[in-house]
């Protein structure tokens, strides 16, 4: 969030009470600090789709609010009708009815004549994973298996500390390009990528995953990926090519121990 | 007594200062910033500053030695120790385009206490050598269009050249010869990208970077006189660059109605599409640190062919050997370890063989299994286009239509052109108005790249634009009429009923008296 912006708002909206506004400049006013908020105060930018979507419901709330009372209507009415009729309008009337249709055909120009966009192909981030999957000849069951190395946190500490500090040497050996120093999935070739690197601090990814889960995704990488999740163009690599399974399930404990998370817990089968 | 006082206010000011400069911190500080080294540094940097094999292999630059002392950001005299506010803002700042990134996530007491734990990897920190001063920066001159010419003639004259190369492409004759004091090869800038900047690319920085100059590295530091001279320099430096990368996701073909002779002359006026190229590190025989950052691509089409130009900054090219991408790359299963084996430059175009009807694509490594790719590869070693369809990385077969390609290499950068006809049976079609998936990739013979071991792109569309475009005049008048209209309408309506009404109340209150 950008503190200046936030300040700049509140400082205009203070600054407008003064002015005794009516409900219209008000929700008006609103409006606009709202849009100037999303589009500018916040860190990392809101997009588009999203802003659009925001003000959408905003007008929609502003326009509720200004139709609730009788009396904030017939003010919003009023102050319609005198812009339209009064004669201290009139220079802005015109220049509204002259401007409007200028700025129409400006948009309508710059519709006709910019490239379309290229086409958007909707994506499953988190796919659901199959019940069984083979590695390296070996079945493993994702849905009853767990880390073989989770229990040692707590029978053994000094093991699992070990298992952990194998899992950052494979780390930054393999996915520190991509995922990043931070796990925010920032490194060095994030740039490169369509979609780009998967942000592990971030609370939806592997906080809301059982390991299993994420054992799926290391070892079998983008080819595993089901259609409706684009593997064609997801740049994670199938590490069972690279990796044993325990450096898979190590790695997988540096993840939770690096970004302070713990693992969606398995569910109990009867 | 007085005089006392008097040689008290003297000294005292004077020791604090000089302890300042020796600030080792306290030993609480210095745990504090071992604590978050660990955490954060040293699975590059090594435990004890030196960095890890297994971790330096992948990495190019490699992570910093800190026991040497030797460091390359500094606001201090060449060879000197940096202060502590150049160590506090190298951990801040990272280092562009490097493994080294920013830090933003620690506080400042954090970057403190790890600045203090990174001076007790080389005595030099307690030593005499401890006190430094920063060097004045004298406040920048205006850029002008004199300054930017001046500023050429100071890089000639100091044979900058020798290694940015003569239009700064990180080209010079010494470019490949070059290596850190530790023995690794190094690059020397490419100027056109000042964003790669790893010192930042503000004049202030570049101003920093070419007075102090990079210890460790072959940039030494650089004293021009007069003052006005260094900043015409950094001002020259400047001009030479964007200031983005602005890298693009899709690349548009404009239809031309010239023939195409795969010469340059048919790209003019054409703004390139600027894509960013990373190492290949998912199929065997990966590339960490790739010797290609970017490629520029510009596309055109007509009725019967469609050329792509590729353009792509190298330090120098490498005709001779051979290459293809289905060689096998160093650090794969049965690779040839023969160091004598000569590799040249190569480039790839690659797009679906077919557009599948729905989304599905083929995967954005050589294709796969169900849906292939086609390949138009040139090793530019002088050998000419080959058409390849690949159906995975390990599964490629030379077929397909004929290609034709040109190729040159001129003052460190490569041109490539491909042309092929626009229609072709079993093969992508071009046709006017879609979008077709494309990628790229890049081999670096000097990086010794072949196979997989590679610069690639990820998937990107190529959109070929309408050759002949309505003219948007019309749309824009009727719109702007009707809304005129809709206008003038309300306001009359408004104004007739606003006006209505007032009459009856006059009439009202006309009957009322």
């Amino acid at each position: 969030m950008n503190i200046v912006v936030l300040l700049a708002i509140a400082a205009g909206l203070i600054a407008l009470r003064f002015l005794k506004p009516n409900s219209l400049a008000w929700s008006s006013a609103t409006w606009v600090a709202v849009y100037v908020f999303l589009r500018y105060g916040v860190v990392p930018p809101v997009p588009a789709s999203v802003l659009t979507m925001f003000m959408f419901i905003i007008t929609l709330s502003l326009a509720v609010y200004l139709t609730t009372t009788e009396d904030r209507l017939k003010e919003v009415s009023n102050a319609f009708v005198s812009f339209f009729t009064d004669k201290k309008y009139t220079i802005p009337l015109v220049v509204a009815l002259i401007g409007l249709p200028f700025i129409v055909a400006f948009r309508v120009y710059q519709n006709l004549t910019q490239l379309p966009d290229p086409p958007v192909v909707g994506r499953t981030i988190h796919p659901p994973p199959p019940a069984t999957i083979t590695f390296k000849g070996r079945q493993v069951d994702l849905v009853d298996e767990d880390n073989p190395y989770r229990e040692l946190e707590t029978s053994d500490p000094t093991a699992f500390a070990e298992h952990v500090s194998n899992g950052r040497l494979v780390y930054y050996q393999n996915c520190v390009k991509c995922h990043g120093d931070n796990m925010v999935g920032d490194g060095l070739f994030a740039r490169g990528f369509n979609p780009i690197p998967a942000n592990f601090q971030d609370p939806t990814t592997i906080a809301m995953l059982q390991e299993s889960y994420l054992f799926w995704r290391i070892a079998k990488g983008a080819p595993g990926l089901p259609v409706e999740s684009t593997p064609w163009s997801s740049a994670m690599p199938a590490w069972e090519t690279f990796l044993s399974e325990e450096d898979i399930w190590d790695v997988i404990l540096f993840m939770y121990d690096f970004t302070d998370q713990r693992p969606r817990a398995k569910e109990v089968h009867e | 007594m007085r005089i006392l006082a008097c040689m008290m206010a003297l000294v005292i000011p004077v020791f604090s200062v000089a302890a300042q400069n020796v600030d080792l911190g306290t030993d609480e500080q210095r745990e504090a910033g071992r604590v978050v080294y660990e955490a954060k540094c040293a699975h590059c940097h090594g435990s004890d500053g030196v960095p890890r094999p297994t971790v330096a292999s992948v990495f190019r630059p490699a992570p910093r030695n800190f026991t040497t002392g030797t460091f390359k950001f500094r606001t201090t005299a060449s060879g000197e120790l940096p202060t502590d506010e150049d160590i506090r803002n190298s951990i801040r700042n990272g280092m562009p385009y490097t493994a080294m990134p920013p830090w933003p996530s620690l506080s400042n007491a954090d970057v403190t206490n790890l600045m203090y734990h990174i001076k007790t990897f080389s005595s030099d920190f307690s030593g005499p050598f401890g006190e430094v001063t920063a060097l004045e920066m004298p406040s920048p001159p205006s850029m002008t269009d004199e300054s930017i010419a001046r500023g050429r003639e100071v890089y000639e004259t100091n044979q900058c050249s020798d290694c940015h190369g003569n239009r700064g492409l990180g080209d010079g004759p010494s470019a490949p010869t070059l290596e850190d004091r530790w023995g690794y090869p190094i690059r020397a800038a490419d100027m056109t990208k000042r964003w790669t900047f790893r010192g930042g690319g503000t004049r202030e920085d570049i101003y920093q970077t070419f007075t102090t100059g990079l210890d460790g590295s072959p940039m030494p530091s650089f004293e021009i006189s007069p003052t006005e001279d260094q900043w015409a320099l950094v001002d020259y430096v400047y001009s030479l660059s964007r200031d983005e990368p602005n890298y693009a996701t899709m690349v548009t073909a404009h239809a031309t109605t010239r023939t195409m002779d795969l010469s340059q002359e048919s790209f003019a006026d054409i703004e390139p599409a600027y894509f960013p190229v990373v190492g290949q590190i998912i199929e065997p025989g990966r590339a960490f640190f790739p010797g290609v950052n970017g490629v520029d691509v510009r596309a055109v089409y007509n009725d019967e062919h469609i050329s792509i130009m590729l353009q792509w900054h190298d330090m120098a090219a490498e005709t001779s050997g051979s290459n293809a991408p289905d060689l096998i790359a160093p650090g794969a299963l049965d690779a040839d370890s023969d160091s004598t084996l000569v590799f040249s430059d190569a480039v790839a175009i690659q797009f679906p063989t077919v557009l599948s009807a729905g989304t599905e694509m083929p995967y954005f490594i050589f294709g796969d299994r169900k849906l292939s790719t086609d390949i138009w590869f040139a090793d530019l070693a002088g050998s000419g286009a080959r058409h390849y369809v690949g159906k995975g990385a390990s599964n490629m077969s030379e077929e397909g239509p004929e290609l034709d390609v040109s190729a040159s290499f001129q003052e460190g950068e490569w041109t490539v052109i491909f042309r092929r006809a626009r229609n072709e049976e079993a093969h992508i079609a071009f046709e006017e108005g879609t979008f077709v998936p494309i990628a790229f990739s890049i081999w670096d013979g000097f990086s010794r790249e072949r196979g997989n071991k590679r610069g690639l792109t990820s998937w990107a569309y190529l959109y070929m634009d309408v050759a002949v475009k309505e003219s948007p005049v019309l749309p824009m008048m009727a719109y702007g009429f009707a809304t005129l209209l809709l206008g003038l309408v309300v306001t009359f309506v408004t104004r007739k009923k606003v006006h209505g009404a007032r009459a009856s109340s006059d009439d009202k209150r006309g009957e009322e008296a």
